[in-house]
């Protein structure tokens, strides 16, 4: 067997957690967990460098026996889907230990060990190639989750890690049975790959593509199951909202990706329209709520329902752009809102208050701050030249050519997004400069500035030259659509 | 009975034989050795088990039938009989410091939980209702003194009564039914009985007797409709011994149902019908009172019922894999509960009872280590993934599923859902609450050793279930 590259990408963060309940010094703590997740970036890095973009079949592949009794292996691997998110998870993970450096005070080890264990879990249920693996790692990032809102979170945050709990709780325990019912319709067996190349009857498939469904929707979320969202965005640590918007969200998406489409294919052709609709409803609905927000921190929350219900809106369409976008536009999202949150978290830091009536002429008192932000709302809102107008309309011309109405429902919910994105950088950047004057605000410093840059060069470089991203997701995609549209005869 | 026979059933009941007989020497010895030197009981005890354990591990290799088809010693009894002798002897280690610190130090008390033992592991062995009755009762007795022992204290009086009565109805009716089982079938055995309730067309005498046999035994597992003596015993005995009573005798219960309910024979009826109405409203009523608990131990009690109706479940799946469903996750109940129950009996220190949910608040902040672990055992109770609570769940679906009970698996996993809210809000109370008080638990090396073992075994067989896995189907009878 080759080096384990991905168990080694998958759990250094868990065992810089373990190292982390050693040290004593909050400094040590804080420079420890940056070196982790670095190295793992890095390490993430020479795996996309040896990953080859010309195939679909899984790559880095590992395989050992686990509960061999029940058909359960240890079993990792990635395909053009997953690498990208498994990058995205590594790429977020120390901008996340970088915007906590000062924000989180108290109970600083237990933070960032929560933190990395949240990171080992997300990366390998990007990386799972066995269902129950998966389910594993889906599940146990419950824990340090509800630990990351609830501790450190906002004054609403008992209730918000409740609700964040139980929802997902719910959702999964569903899919928990759908993943057993499966095992036993697809011949006793976990392996996702022998799965996926089952044949089950449209019945189990349908029944089991619903049962994903509210595992899926509430994840990523879909209205009408979105209500957690907001109270744990909002409520949670900036790192827990990045971490939420960057990768938690994308999990759902994945999932409808790694299991709905090509384990469940004539299912999900045939509920496609029910999930376009949803996804229009979701874009437009997102798109209204955040409008109404007088709160940044919500706005930006809102405006991931919104944001999500493009992503769902590409993977439905069942066509090559469509997905294609959809894909690209996780990627984007994680990066854009994992910045926005980002810079959420530093007014915060600085004025204690989220509320737009007390911001205004930022841009006087932080110049380099409110050009940053101008860069990600602007790639939020899709703008030409950022990474968000590739995705967006790549989704964009792939829901035209699938149902003319949801394209334009998506449109509608584009021009919302304008409409509250510019909004709020009117109320936060420009006009009359109140907050400077009365909380004194700073610019950012290096150690802030480091985190933002390399967010910032994604978006432009997404936006400016995306070929090397679409590369990466070509294969898989285009193979995913022959799985859908049935096996050989291609999209 | 020849030589060879009586010989043989020596061989096969020498565990029980073991127990029973280091309990009378410590009953003596307790009683001549003076007051002081009180850790030399618990050593003896502990290491009367250990013999018990080592004559059960070396006579595991073959079935061994004995006394005329009324014992049994096979592998699924030697299964139930680790999980006795894991609980007994962690109970053993839990009690060194709490029963000091309650005053109930007295060599009675752990002479009563080796009778304790014994009764189980008769019940485990049972293969005739009647040896059943016996080793039921041996277990009753004993538990209904041990949950009196608190003898200054009100609560503990009153749950002993209440238990005594309710406790002795039960089995009352449990034997009625046995005597009706041999009034129509001249027979006490549980192959025979089997077959009789199968019998085409079913006589309604015998159904009452079945019906009457069920209350019995589900009367000891603490499942609806006979649970209401539950919360109140559980709230009322020494912390120790709720503990015990939250895991073994639901063992030992449950290894009898298993044996009555999952003869190849029965498991061909529609009795399962039954066992399935018992598990849903067991696990309903558990998991929804759990809710408004403010007491600690009343908490863990609803969580028991609730638990109990969860592992009932995998009675109703039956075939090789419930059976083996029923045991692992009885395995793995024994060392969560027993690790959350170590760190409610630890908090018991000084004027600190440690048993209402509020006090907790904050504990996070100058103990992290056990708050840690509480935190892993509470996760495992509400059966989240890597822990072991997780793994029994999973695999009671699996043989739910499998069996074709969907709906069946969709009631429990939604009913789980339910019960995971009083789980994590202790943990919101332990994490994410302000302390109000300093907590100065008592923890001692055996309290140590006891946490340590559990926390091991939570994750442990979270992570590696494969070998757990193993045992419990390898340890199915018939299979």
């Amino acid at each position: 067997m080759a080096f384990p590259l991905l168990s080694l990408i998958v759990f250094m963060p868990a065992a810089g957690a373990a190292v982390l309940m050693f040290l004593r010094s909050d400094d040590a703590v804080r420079w420890t967990a940056l070196g982790v997740t670095v190295l793992d970036l890095a390490l993430c890095i020479a795996m996309l460098a040896g990953f080859d973009t010309t195939t679909h079949e899984m790559q880095f592949t590992e395989t050992r026996p686990w509960v061999p009794a029940l058909g359960i292996t240890y079993a990792l691997g990635i395909d053009g889907i997953s690498a990208l998110f498994v990058f995205l998870t590594a790429l977020l993970g120390w901008i996340c230990v970088l915007a906590s450096w000062v924000a989180i005070d108290r109970k600083v080890k237990e933070f960032m060990v929560s933190l990395l264990a949240m990171q080992a879990l997300m990366l390998g249920m990007f990386c799972a190639l066995d269902l129950f693996l998966f389910y594993v790692f889906w599940e146990a990032m419950l824990i340090p989750m509800y630990v990351i809102i609830g501790v450190w979170g906002g004054d609403g945050r008992v209730y918000a890690a409740f609700k964040f709990f139980l929802y997902t709780l719910a959702g999964s325990l569903l899919f928990l049975i759908g993943v057993i019912a499966l095992y036993f319709h697809g011949g006793e067996t976990f392996d996702i790959l022998a799965l996926t190349a089952q044949d089950l009857p449209f019945r189990v498939q349908s029944w089991l593509f619903f049962a994903f469904l509210i595992a899926f929707a509430v994840k990523v979320p879909m209205v009408p199951v979105h209500t957690w969202l907001p109270d744990a965005h909002v409520q949670a640590p900036t790192a827990g909202s990045i971490i939420l918007a960057g990768v938690l969200l994308k999990m759902g998406a994945y999932g409808f990706l790694r299991f709905s489409l090509p384990m469940l294919p004539e299912a999900s052709v045939h509920y496609s329209t029910l999930m376009l609709a949803l996804s229009a409803l979701a874009i437009v609905y997102g798109g209204l709520l955040a409008l109404a927000q007088d709160d940044l921190k919500k706005l930006v929350a809102y405006s991931s329902i919104s944001h999500m219900g493009f992503v769902t809106l590409g993977i439905f369409t069942l066509n090559l752009r469509g997905l294609e976008g959809g894909i690209l536009q996780m990627f984007n999202h994680g990066v854009t809102t994992g910045a926005l949150f980002l810079f959420v978290g530093l007014i915060y830091e600085r004025t204690h208050t989220r509320s737009f009536a007390d911001y205004g002429g930022l841009m006087k008192a932080a110049p380099v701050y409110t050009a940053f932000l101008a860069l990600f709302t602007l790639s939020s809102m899709a703008l030409p030249g950022t990474n968000s107008f590739v995705g967006e309309l790549l989704v964009l011309s792939g829901a035209f050519a699938a149902n003319l109405a949801v394209g334009a429902a998506a449109v509608l919910g584009a021009l919302l997004g304008a409409a509250y994105l510019l909004g709020m950088y009117r109320k936060v950047a420009l006009g009359p400069a109140s907050v400077g004057a009365r909380f004194k605000i700073r610019d950012v410093n290096a150690r802030e500035m480091v985190a933002i840059l390399p967010l910032a060069a994604f978006v432009l470089w997404v936006g400016l030259y995306p070929k090397p991203f679409l590369d990466i997701i070509d294969a898989s995609a285009k193979h995913l659509l022959a799985q859908v549209h049935g096996r050989g005869d291609g999209p | 009975m020849t030589d060879a026979a009586l010989y043989q059933s020596i061989l096969a009941s020498l565990p029980e034989i073991v127990v029973v007989t280091g309990a009378c020497i410590l009953l003596v010895l307790g009683q001549i050795v003076p007051k002081g030197p009180g850790h030399f009981l618990v050593w003896a005890s502990a290491a009367t088990v250990l013999v018990a354990a080592l004559a059960t591990l070396l006579l595991a290799g073959e079935v061994r039938p004995a006394h005329s088809g009324m014992f049994i010693a096979d592998r699924f009894a030697v299964f139930f009989k680790m999980v006795f002798y894991l609980s007994t002897i962690l109970t053993f280690l839990l009690s060194r410091k709490y029963a000091e610190i309650e005053g109930i130090a007295l060599s009675e008390y752990y002479v009563l939980l080796l009778f304790a033992l014994c009764g189980m592991m008769i019940m485990a062995s049972a293969t005739d209702l009647l040896s059943v009755y016996v080793g039921l009762e041996l277990m009753s007795l004993s538990t209904y003194v041990l949950t009196g022992f608190l003898r200054q204290q009100r609560r503990s009086n009153e749950a002993s009564l209440k238990y005594v009565i309710l406790g002795g109805v039960s089995t009352g009716i449990f034997l009625y039914g046995v005597s009706l089982v041999y009034g129509l079938t001249g027979t006490t055995q549980l192959d025979g009985m089997a077959a009789a309730v199968t019998g085409d067309p079913l006589d309604p005498g015998l159904l009452l007797a079945v019906v009457f046999i069920v209350a019995g035994l589900v009367f000891k597992v603490g499942a609806v409709p006979f649970h209401m003596w539950v919360p109140d015993v559980y709230e009322g005995a020494p912390t120790t011994i709720t503990a015990f009573m939250s895991v073994a005798p639901k063992a030992a219960g449950f290894a009898v149902i298993l044996r009555v309910f999952l003869n190849p024979l029965v498991a061909a009826s529609d009795a399962w019908i039954i066992v399935a109405v018992i598990a849903v409203v067991t696990m309903a009523l558990g998991s929804f009172v759990a809710l408004v608990q403010d007491n600690f131990k009343r908490l863990l009690a609803y969580s028991s019922i609730a638990h109990a109706g969860f592992a009932m479940f995998g009675v109703v799946a039956g075939g090789a894999d419930g059976i083996a469903s029923v045991m692992l996750y009885l395995l793995i109940y024994t060392f969560m509960n027993l690790g959350i129950f170590g760190t409610v009996i630890m908090m018991r220190n000084g004027d600190f009872s440690g048993e209402v949910i509020e006090e907790y608040a904050g504990f996070a902040k100058s103990h992290p280590g056990l708050a840690l672990l509480m935190l892993l055992y509470l996760f495992s109770l509400a059966g989240i993934p890597p822990t072991a609570g997780f793994f029994a769940k999973f695999y009671v679906l699996v043989a739910l599923i499998e069996r074709g009970f969907v709906v069946l698996a969709v009631i429990a996993v939604l009913l789980s859902a339910v019960a995971a809210y009083f789980y994590i809000r202790i943990v919101m109370v332990i994490y994410m609450r302000e302390p109000e008080r300093a907590f100065e638990p008592a923890l001692t090396p055996s309290v140590r050793a006891t946490l340590a073992l559990t926390a091991a075994g939570t994750i442990g067989i979270g992570l590696f279930p494969a070998w757990f896995l193993r045992l419990a189907q390898s340890s199915v009878f018939g299979g």
